[in-house]
């Protein structure tokens, strides 16, 4: 899946923090006397990159001092090792809290646990209605509630749109040359935007919270955060994901400029998983992809819109 | 343990141990009760000096029982409490010792086990009221009737833990009911009751335990006093063997299963919640006089006789032509330990010992091996010798690739054998003639015969016509299958053919197979280890330390739970810090894993525990700035509190048996983050707070009473030793308690539905137990002049002594006499009670306990016993055929020693008419039967009004009423 590519840039986090703690001999030492006595060694590495990383937060920690500041640190990531590799779920204010700490923090095959309350089949928004009612309430964006999808695009929509994706891929080009080439540093969502405003159209933006995607494959460690989908003329352009709305947008605009690294665009109807269900979508490839494997679709504007 | 296959087990394998449990109960006359003396002897024919209860076990039953309505308030809960108690010591009816215990304070080792279960309860109870209100707006939307909601307080049975007001206010109305019932009840007169509330750290039964190990090992013990054990926890079996008294028992309630429950909405039984229809209630009876008694709903108890346990294990584990001296008692000691393998409250299980695939049985054949190999027991005092259950456990680890395969092919046979049997039972159709009323097919050995026929030929017309209409219906069905069919040449039209014309299709397939929950573990295929780890320790199996790491965590839990049962608490920090147990194989070098626990380690204080085991739903029990550190993202102790946590069926099929993989409490972070709010309890919550002590109460009558009060008079603010001879040898320290309960002095009911003692006769003092040196080993033993009670089971050696057949002992006397009805008194019966009286249902053919055997105890209808009992009472004459005491029996009682009635010599003041019995001697029956003639005369006047009995001799028992 494209949008947790994060985790590619994640596997060397635990050189960086080894490299940190071999600058910082003293930290090193210190830092080891707080792990856990039946911690194994993968939870303990990603515990202490959570600490090291965190410490900046909590100015007040004196390494070799114990402190409340100290403990509360270690409790959240107490609570970030829970919630990765026991499963555990806390209230919303603490989750938030956690989430926003571990940016940037992957786990490598984090166990997949199922909670009491799915066990007991409750809590867990199994109905579709329900879940789609909960998203539209908080998304107005996210399509109408509980229609049956249309058929799909009109058959000549992907023709019709092709002319301005190929304007909009040489403004892209041009725009990423000004910028010094395309790479991590940018604001792709600034550039991509930027381009498609040059353009004469905009983008459409769908954010649902990463807990309310049916069909993601198991093995993720994150539950929390949002995802951001990217449209423009309903064409969709790529998903992302992040802890909140503007960092998820930022990794759907780099997804999508990607697609913009290839020879030329094309704009294709595929097959792709919406709300549970297969549906016809129009999207936007680079001369490799083949359009299988996309993310599930957030938001599908190929549906009667309901009266509001 | 919280190993519910584990009784199961132990009482089906070793079933005499078993002892139903004969209840008098009180009789009701013009309205008004009549008290059950208790000071009578016991009608179980035993007498038990000393009474234990493990009270969390009555306080849980008490307070939301589950087969009945649940109490409206904290103080009918309270009552319940105090009438389940007065039940036991009716049925007990102890002469020296009560002894209360409620859990304190646990070793850290069960905090896990207390954090899951609160956890979960928690979260049930909120469930369980979202249900109720969904099913009730349902119900009454469809036009159904409920009962108005009572608007009531949920009950959070968290609130039983130690450091709770609820626990505070428990611990005071228990004080007064000791008070009332001391002053009152004359059953009480003599004994002395010891109370030890949730203050005082340990587990309830832990106390127990090291209340009768220290009187043990000091020297006033008396070894032959005999001990009755309350509750329901298959451990208690444990800790009773582990004590090495010869007479012990313990008493719980008989489990009955799928005993039926009301509703939670409409308190109706027949129903679950989910399928409420809200009907309005049947009547029960013609007039609803049973509304309120449920079929059988009353629990009956049992007794489990540890002696007769040891007979068996002694059978079994007895090893012949070993290397060194046979001991029986280091062999008991063992077997106590195997068990925990198998299951404790403070270790998960091993995965390859499994109580239901007679793991038990597995360890005892490879045990005697080992003991043969190795020349020495595995533990000694409590103390583990842990190169010998390396042995064990490698015998164990050999075996385990074949138990997982074999448990799963158990497993798959079982779903093959169901789904045959579904598939049988719905292929099978009622056979096609079925004789009705006296021809009509009965169980063999039923009792209820059918009635003989009363118009013979008006019967046989209606048989004759009933079979007729079926040949006519199968006739007529077959008729129809071959038109349907179009299959008019079909030869044999029997009803066997027409069974596939009758109506209902056949579902297309089983679509009955519940879905599995997914295993990725697999323990029968190759690979199960390191699958094992993987999954459930999330490492590779490459990974020695962190195995390593858990065997020795595991092999220290062992060290500590036998310990624990044997010396008491070793360490209150310890505590396995995993949710899985390793394999049995992975048990290697053991030796140098364990070397000593902590010393000094202190328990934590009541409300630190509460901190410890309770979700932050049930913060509403500590003060409020504690209650923050339970949900402030800012808390430095946030992590212990989850909302909702995984669950690992790890197998099993329900959410009950899962593990929940809850994170363990860092108790260094706890007790720093709780510093910061101490000052902030009031001074209540700081008394609630302190470790407390136990509390020794006696009435006016009895021998200490008179010391007590000297001390209260003195004020002595030093401990004072107790004085053995006063208390049946029983030894400790008074303190004077600061509040404490004085005779004369009124006590104060708390309970508002109950009144105050006004003429109080009790008297309290904090107690202690005797104490001993650190280092101080208590000895497993059998003490010196203790005398084994006389032997239960069958000799192996009967058949070929000739000495005729072997009659099975049934109760606790050996020489119980059995009540006998001749025809005449079958006659009468006939004639005031109705013969074919339906008494259907599965266990029609066996007698109830307790109704029949015991004859005069519990007369069912009091005008027509007396031809119930006259048989008995004369019996020398009447059943002269058959005299059920062979001669030769008779020098094997050892009457005047032991047995039912040794006890109550030793109380002699109270129980004038056992000295005459005493002086009988051995074997001298006619006597003691004369004796016993008196007693049921003398039992009856209570109750016999307008009998002509002769009076009894006057001011024989109760002469202080």
């Amino acid at each position: 899946m494209r949008f947790v590519s994060e985790m590619a840039e994640a596997e060397k986090a635990e050189d960086v923090v080894s490299e940190f703690l071999g600058q910082n001999p003293h930290l090193a030492q210190w830092v080891e006397s707080l792990r856990g006595h039946c911690e194994t060694n993968k939870q303990w590495g990603a515990r202490r990159e959570f600490i090291l990383r965190n410490m900046e937060g909590y100015p007040t920690i004196q390494p070799g001092h114990p402190s409340p500041s100290l403990d509360r640190l270690l409790s959240l990531s107490m609570v970030w090792a829970n919630h990765i590799f026991l499963g555990c779920l806390y209230p919303q204010p603490v989750m938030d809290k956690i989430t926003a700490m571990a940016e940037g923090l992957e786990v490598h095959e984090a166990p997949v646990r199922k909670t009491r309350d799915e066990i007991m089949g409750r809590g867990k928004r199994s109905s579709l209605s329900e879940r789609e009612d909960d998203v539209s309430q908080k998304r107005p964006k996210a399509g109408g509630a509980g229609r049956p999808p249309k058929p799909g695009p009109p058959p000549q929509a992907a023709a019709e749109h092709q002319p301005f994706f190929n304007r909009l891929y040489k403004t892209v080009a041009w725009r990423l040359v000004s910028a010094g080439g395309f790479g991590p540093n940018l604001d792709h969502f600034d550039i991509l935007r930027a381009c498609v405003e040059g353009a004469k159209a905009s983008l459409s933006c769908a954010f649902v919270p990463l807990r309310d995607i049916p069909d993601l494959p198991a093995g993720r460690a994150q539950r929390d955060g949002q995802v951001c989908e990217l449209r423009c003329l309903s064409v969709y352009l790529g998903t992302g994901y992040g802890r909140d709305d503007a960092a998820a947008r930022a990794m759907a605009s780099k997804e999508a400029l990607k697609t913009f690294q290839g020879r030329k665009v094309t704009v294709r109807v595929c097959r792709r998983r919406f709300r549970g269900s297969d549906v016809e979508d129009l999207v936007l490839l680079d001369e490799q992809t083949r359009g299988a494997g996309l993310p599930p679709a957030l938001s599908y504007p190929f549906q009667s819109e309901p009266a509001s | 343990m919280g190993v519910p296959a584990f009784f199961r087990w132990l009482s089906r394998k070793y079933s005499s141990i078993i002892v139903h449990c004969l209840e008098e109960r009180s009789k009701e006359c013009n309205g008004v009760r009549i008290p059950i003396d208790t000071s009578k002897p016991n009608p179980n024919e035993v007498e038990f000096d000393n009474l234990y209860l493990d009270m969390n076990g009555i306080i849980h039953p008490c307070t939301h029982p589950e087969d009945k309505a649940a109490p409206k308030n904290e103080d009918e809960m309270m009552v319940a409490i105090f009438e389940y108690i007065d039940r036991l010591i009716n049925i007990v009816r102890p002469r020296r010792v009560l002894y209360m215990a409620i859990d304190g304070v646990a070793p850290r080792a069960k905090m896990n086990q207390q954090r899951s279960r609160r956890f979960r309860a928690s979260k049930e109870g909120v469930e369980l009221v979202e249900e109720k209100q969904r099913m009730r707006e349902e119900v009454i939307q469809r036009g159904g009737y409920l009962p108005a909601d009572e608007i009531k307080e949920r009950f959070d049975s968290n609130c039983i833990t130690p450091g709770t007001e609820f626990m505070d206010n428990l611990a005071k109305c228990l004080r007064y009911y000791v008070a009332d019932r001391l002053s009152n009840d004359p059953g009480w007169r003599n004994i002395t009751v010891i109370l030890s509330d949730a203050s005082v750290p340990g587990e309830g039964e832990h106390k127990i335990m090291d209340y009768i190990r220290r009187q043990r090992a000091q020297p006033n013990h008396d070894p032959n006093t005999h001990h009755c054990l309350c509750g329901a926890d298959a451990d208690l079996i444990m800790l009773g063997l582990a004590t090495h008294e010869p007479n012990f028992t313990i008493i719980r309630e008989e489990f009955k299963p799928n005993k039926p429950r009301p509703c939670a909405l409409c308190g109706q039984v027949g129903h679950e919640i989910k399928e409420c229809q809200g009907m309005p209630r049947e009547k029960q009876g013609e007039h609803d006089q049973f509304a309120d008694s449920l079929p059988a709903s009353e629990q009956e108890f049992i007794f489990i006789r540890l002696c007769v346990l040891r007979e068996y294990l002694e059978r079994e584990l007895t090893m012949a032509s070993l290397p060194f001296p046979f001991d029986f008692e280091r062999s008991v000691d063992d077997w106590v330990f195997m068990c925990f393998f198998v299951g404790n409250d403070f270790l998960p299980h091993l995965p390859s010992l499994e109580i239901r695939e007679g793991a038990i049985d597995r360890l005892v054949n490879i045990y005697k091996d080992v003991v043969h190999k190795t020349e020495g027991y595995l533990t000694e005092n409590g103390f583990v010798n842990l190169e010998r259950v390396e042995l064990i456990m490698q015998a164990v680890g050999v075996a385990e690739d074949n138990i997982f395969k074999k448990r799963k092919e158990d497993e798959e046979g079982f779903k093959r054998r169901m789904k045959e049997k579904k598939k049988r039972m719905k292929a099978e159709q009622r056979p096609s003639f079925m004789p009705s009323g006296q021809f009509s097919p009965h169980a063999l050995g039923g009792r209820d015969r059918p009635q003989a026929i009363q118009n013979a030929r008006h019967a046989a017309f209606d048989m004759r016509m009933q079979g007729r209409d079926q040949q006519n219906k199968d006739a007529a069905q077959s008729l129809k299958a071959m038109i349907r069919n179009g299959n008019g040449n079909q030869s044999h039209a029997g009803p066997s053919d027409a069974l596939d014309g009758r109506g209902t299709k056949r579902k297309a397939d089983d679509s009955d197979s519940e879905p599995e929950p997914e295993d990725n573990v697999r323990l029968w295929e190759e690979g199960w280890k390191q699958r094992y780890y993987k999954n459930k320790f999330d490492v590779d199996v490459s990974d020695e330390t962190f195995r390593r790491k858990v065997v020795k965590s595991y092999v220290e839990g062992l060290c500590w739970v036998l310990r624990y049962y044997y010396q008491g608490c070793a360490s209150w920090k310890w505590y396995f810090p995993f949710h899985y147990a390793p394999f049995a194989s992975d048990f290697k070098g053991l030796k140098e894993l364990f070397t000593e626990f902590e010393v000094d380690t202190k328990p934590f204080k009541p409300l630190e525990q509460l901190m410890g085991v309770f979700p932050a739903a049930s913060g509403n029990f500590l003060p409020e700035t504690w209650r923050t550190l339970m949900s402030d993202p800012d808390s430095s102790i946030i992590d212990f509190y989850p909302d909702d946590f995984a669950l690992d069926l790890n197998g099993k099929k329900y959410a009950w048996q899962g593990v929940a993989l809850l994170p363990f409490v860092d108790e260094r972070r706890l007790r720093a983050a709780l510093e910061a709010v101490y000052p902030d309890l009031s001074p209540e919550e700081v008394k609630r707070n302190s470790l407390g002590s136990d509390l020794l109460f006696v009435g006016k009558s009895h021998p200490l009473c008179d010391f007590i009060q000297e001390l209260y008079t003195t004020g002595s603010t030093e401990s004072t030793e107790m004085p053995p001879e006063l208390c049946h040898g029983i030894g400790g320290t008074f303190n004077l308690d600061e509040e404490p309960i004085l005779p004369d002095k009124p006590v104060q009911s708390p309970v508002p539905l109950l009144r105050d003692i006004a003429q109080n006769i009790a008297i309290g003092i904090k107690f202690k137990d005797p104490q001993f040196q650190d280092g101080f080993v208590f000895k497993a033993v059998i003490l010196p002049e203790a005398k084994m009670p006389s032997k239960v089971l069958k000799p192996g050696d009967w058949e070929k002594s000739s000495r005729g057949s072997w009659r099975p002992q049934l109760g606790f006397n050996p020489n119980r006499q059995q009540a006998h009805l001749d025809q005449s008194a079958f006659r009468t019966l006939g004639h005031s009670m109705n013969r074919d009286r339906q008494r259907g249902g599965q266990y029609s053919n066996a007698p109830p306990p307790g109704n029949y055997h015991q004859g005069n105890y519990r007369p069912p209808h009091g005008g027509h016993m007396q031809p119930y009992q006259n048989p008995r009472q004369q019996q020398g004459s009447l059943l002269g055929a058959h005299v059920p005491f062979q001669p030769q029996q008779y020098p094997r009682q050892q009457y005047g020693n032991q047995g039912w009635n040794r006890a109550m010599q030793s109380q002699a003041s109270a129980y004038q008419q056992n000295q005459q019995r005493g002086r009988g001697g051995q074997g001298n029956y006619q006597h003691h039967q004369g004796s016993r003639h008196d007693d049921d005369q003398g039992h009856q006047r209570g109750h016999s009004a307008g009998r002509s009995y002769p009076l009894p001799p006057p001011a024989r028992r109760y002469n202080w009423n």
